[in-house]
C-alpha cells in the first residue's frame, strides 16, 4: 500500500527535472478555454520534514532509493529503463516513453481546464494528492489572473491531464495567489459504504442533541499546525537527550542534491540547546 | 460491496466510547507497468542503495538518523523511535471540533468508513449530531507504529474518517515567492464572467480514465506485433500578455 502512493506519479517522468524541491515535475499549458497558461506542477507536499533519513550503518552514508538490477546488484539510471506491460512470467511487451505519450498526445502537455466548480459541492473523498502550479515564463500574467479571479468568485476550475500511464482528473484553486493543483478519485475507484455503515438510522434525539451541545463548547478554528508542533516537540525533547550523550555522526561527503536537511527544524533544536546551556550556567 | 476492515479501535471523546472498525474507502486500479533493464529486459527492483558506496543496502544494515547539520546525523534505535510516536493504544481520540468546510483539502490524505462495533445508536446520535452541525472532529490514533491525525465525520449515513496531512509536511504558498502582477478591472470583469459561464455543479460519474482504454488498444497493438504511430505531444502555444484581454473577449463570445 506505501509503495502504491509514492509510485503516485511514474518515478520516471517525476523523477525527470532531478529530485530537489521546487523542481518541476511536469512542464505544460493550462489551457482556459482560449487562454494558455504555460505552468511546471512542483510538490506541495514534502514528507520528511520532520522525519529521519535512512543511513547505512556501516558508513552513515544517507540512502537513495533507486532501479537495481536483481542480477549484479547494479544501481540502472533512468535512460536505460524501459517499461515493460507484463504478458506471462518473464514476458513484457516494452512500452517506450514516445509510445506512451502517443496515447494521448495533446493531453500529456495540457491541463485542460473543462468547466468551474463549487469546491463545497466535491466530497472530501475525492481527494488525493495535491501539488502546485507555478508560472513559466510568459504565463505570469494569464496566471496571476486566473488565480485571482477564482479567489474573487470561489470556484475551482476541473480539469484532465495526462501524465504517464494515467489521466488525472484534478481541481485546480487559488491558495495564497498559488494555484493548487489536487488530483481527485474517478468514482468508479470509490468504494461503497453499504455494509458498512448502519443502514437505518436509530433515532436518539436526546443523545443527538447532547452530543450537538458537547461539540459547540469544543468547536475552534482548524490550527493543524498544533497537531505537528505537538510531534515536533516529542521529537525534539528525544532528540535533546541523545545530543547530550554526543551521538552525531558524520557522513562521508556525497553530491549536493542529497544534502539537504530539515534546516528549521534543527535551527529550533540548536536554539533550545544553547538556552538550555545558558541555563545551567 | 464492503471489503475487510483494516483496523480497529474505539473512538473516544468525554464520556462517549465507540468500537469501531475502519475500512479502506477507495481503490485504485489501472493499468501497470514494470520498469527493465533495456539491455537484457531484467525486471528491475526498487531498492535503497548507499550514496556514497553505489550498492544495495539491505535492511539489517539500514539505520535511522536524524539531519543534524550537513552531513551530520543523530543516529536512532528502534526504541527511541517508538518513543516519537504515542504508544499504539488502539483509541481515536477526539481532541477538539472545527467547522468541516474550513479543513483545506490540500490536508487531507486517506479516507476511511467507519463501522459500528456492537451498539449502533451512539454512533449514529454522533453521525447525527456531527451532520447537523456541519462539524468535524479532529483527532489522533496511532496505527501501524505511526501517529496519524484525523477529521471525523459525518459522510453519507455514517461516520468517516480521514486521515491529514501534518502541517509541516505540506509546502506554504508563500515560499513559492511567486510575481504580483497588476490586473486591469476589465481583464478581472471578463475573466470572472467567463468563470460564470463555464460554471457547472460536481458530476464526478461524467468523467472516466479515457486514457486507460487508449493505453490498453496500445497493449493490445503492440501484442499483435503491430507498429505503433509515434505522435509528438502538443503544446500549446501561450496567450503573450498584450493578447490576453483579446483572448479572454474571443472565449466569452464562444461559450455565452
Amino acid at each position: 500500500m506505501k509503495d502504491r502512493r509514492s509510485a503516485r506519479f511514474p518515478a520516471k517522468l517525476a523523477s525527470a527535472g532531478g529530485e530537489g524541491a521546487g523542481q518541476g515535475i511536469w512542464s505544460g499549458t493550462i489551457s482556459f478555454s482560449l487562454v494558455a497558461i504555460p505552468v511546471q506542477l512542483v510538490k506541495a507536499v514534502e514528507p520528511g520534514r520532520v522525519s529521519f533519513r535512512l543511513l547505512h550503518r556501516t558508513d552513515y552514508s544517507p540512502l537513495l532509493r533507486r532501479m537495481v538490477c536483481p542480477e549484479d546488484g547494479r544501481i540502472v539510471p533512468p535512460e536505460e529503463t524501459v517499461r515493460g506491460y507484463e504478458v506471462g512470467p518473464d514476458k513484457y511487451l516494452l512500452v517506450t516513453d514516445q509510445e506512451l505519450e502517443s496515447v494521448s498526445p495533446k493531453r500529456s502537455r495540457t491541463i485542460e481546464i473543462v468547466e468551474f466548480i463549487d469546491l463545497r459541492e466535491v466530497d472530501p473523498l475525492y481527494y488525493d494528492h495535491p501539488y502546485y502550479l507555478i508560472p513559466a515564463r510568459g504565463g505570469e500574467k494569464a496566471y496571476r489572473l486566473l488565480v485571482e479571479v477564482m479567489r474573487r468568485t470561489q470556484k475551482a476550475g476541473l480539469a484532465k491531464f495526462v501524465l504517464g500511464e494515467r489521466e488525472y482528473l484534478v481541481a485546480l484553486k487559488s491558495a495564497e495567489g498559488a494555484l493548487v493543483l489536487i488530483t481527485l478519485h474517478y468514482s468508479e475507484e470509490i468504494l461503497s459504504d453499504e455494509g458498512i455503515v448502519p443502514e437505518g438510522e436509530a433515532v436518539d434525539a436526546g443523545e443527538r442533541n447532547r452530543l450537538k451541545g458537547i461539540i459547540q463548547e469544543r468547536i475552534s478554528d482548524f490550527k493543524p499546525e498544533r497537531y505537528a508542533d505537538e510531534r515536533r516537540k516529542r521529537i525534539l525533547e528525544l532528540l535533546e537527550k541523545k545530543v547530550k550523550k554526543g551521538a552525531a555522526v558524520e557522513a562521508p561527503p556525497v553530491e549536493p542534491e542529497e544534502g539537504e536537511g530539515p534546516a528549521d527544524l534543527v535551527r529550533v533544536l540548536q536554539e533550545s540547546m544553547r538556552k538550555a546551556k545558558r541555563e545551567r550556567r | 460491496m464492503a471489503g475487510r476492515a483494516i483496523w480497529k479501535g474505539r473512538l473516544r471523546f468525554g464520556s462517549i466510547d465507540l468500537p469501531v472498525k475502519l475500512h479502506a474507502a477507495v481503490k485504485e486500479e489501472r493499468i501497470s507497468f514494470h520498469l527493465l533493464h533495456k539491455r537484457d529486459q531484467v525486471k528491475l527492483k526498487q531498492q535503497m542503495v548507499c550514496a556514497y558506496e553505489k550498492v544495495p543496502v539491505p535492511l539489517e544494515e539500514q539505520a535511522r538518523g536524524f539531519a543534524w547539520e550537513e552531513g551530520k546525523y543523530i543516529l536512532l534505535d528502534p526504541e527511541d523511535l517508538e518513543r516519537a510516536e504515542p504508544a499504539d493504544s488502539r483509541m481515536i481520540e477526539v481532541h477538539e471540533f472545527v467547522d468541516a468546510g474550513r479543513i483545506d483539502p490540500v490536508f487531507l490524505e486517506r479516507a476511511y468508513y467507519l463501522e459500528p462495533e456492537g451498539s449502533q445508536k451512539g454512533y449514529s446520535a454522533l453521525a447525527g449530531a456531527l451532520g447537523e452541525l456541519g462539524a468535524a472532529g479532529l483527532c489522533t490514533w496511532t496505527m501501524r507504529k505511526r501517529g496519524y491525525i484525523g477529521a471525523l465525520q459525518r459522510g453519507g449515513k455514517g461516520l468517516r474518517l480521514t486521515a491529514l496531512r501534518y502541517a509541516d509536511e505540506v509546502v506554504p504558498a508563500r515560499s513559492l515567492e511567486l510575481p504580483q502582477i497588476p490586473l486591469s478591472a476589465k481583464e478581472l470583469k471578463i475573466a470572472g464572467d467567463l468563470i460564470g459561464q463555464l460554471t457547472a455543479p460536481f458530476e464526478p460519474g461524467k468523467f472516466a480514465d479515457e486514457h486507460q482504454a487508449r493505453l490498453r488498444k496500445l497493449i493490445d497493438q503492440k501484442a499483435r506485433g503491430q507498429r505503433i504511430a509515434i505522435l509528438r505531444p502538443r503544446r500549446l502555444k501561450p496567450t503573450a500578455p498584450d493578447r490576453l484581454l483579446e483572448a479572454l473577449e474571443a472565449s466569452l463570445k464562444k461559450v455565452a
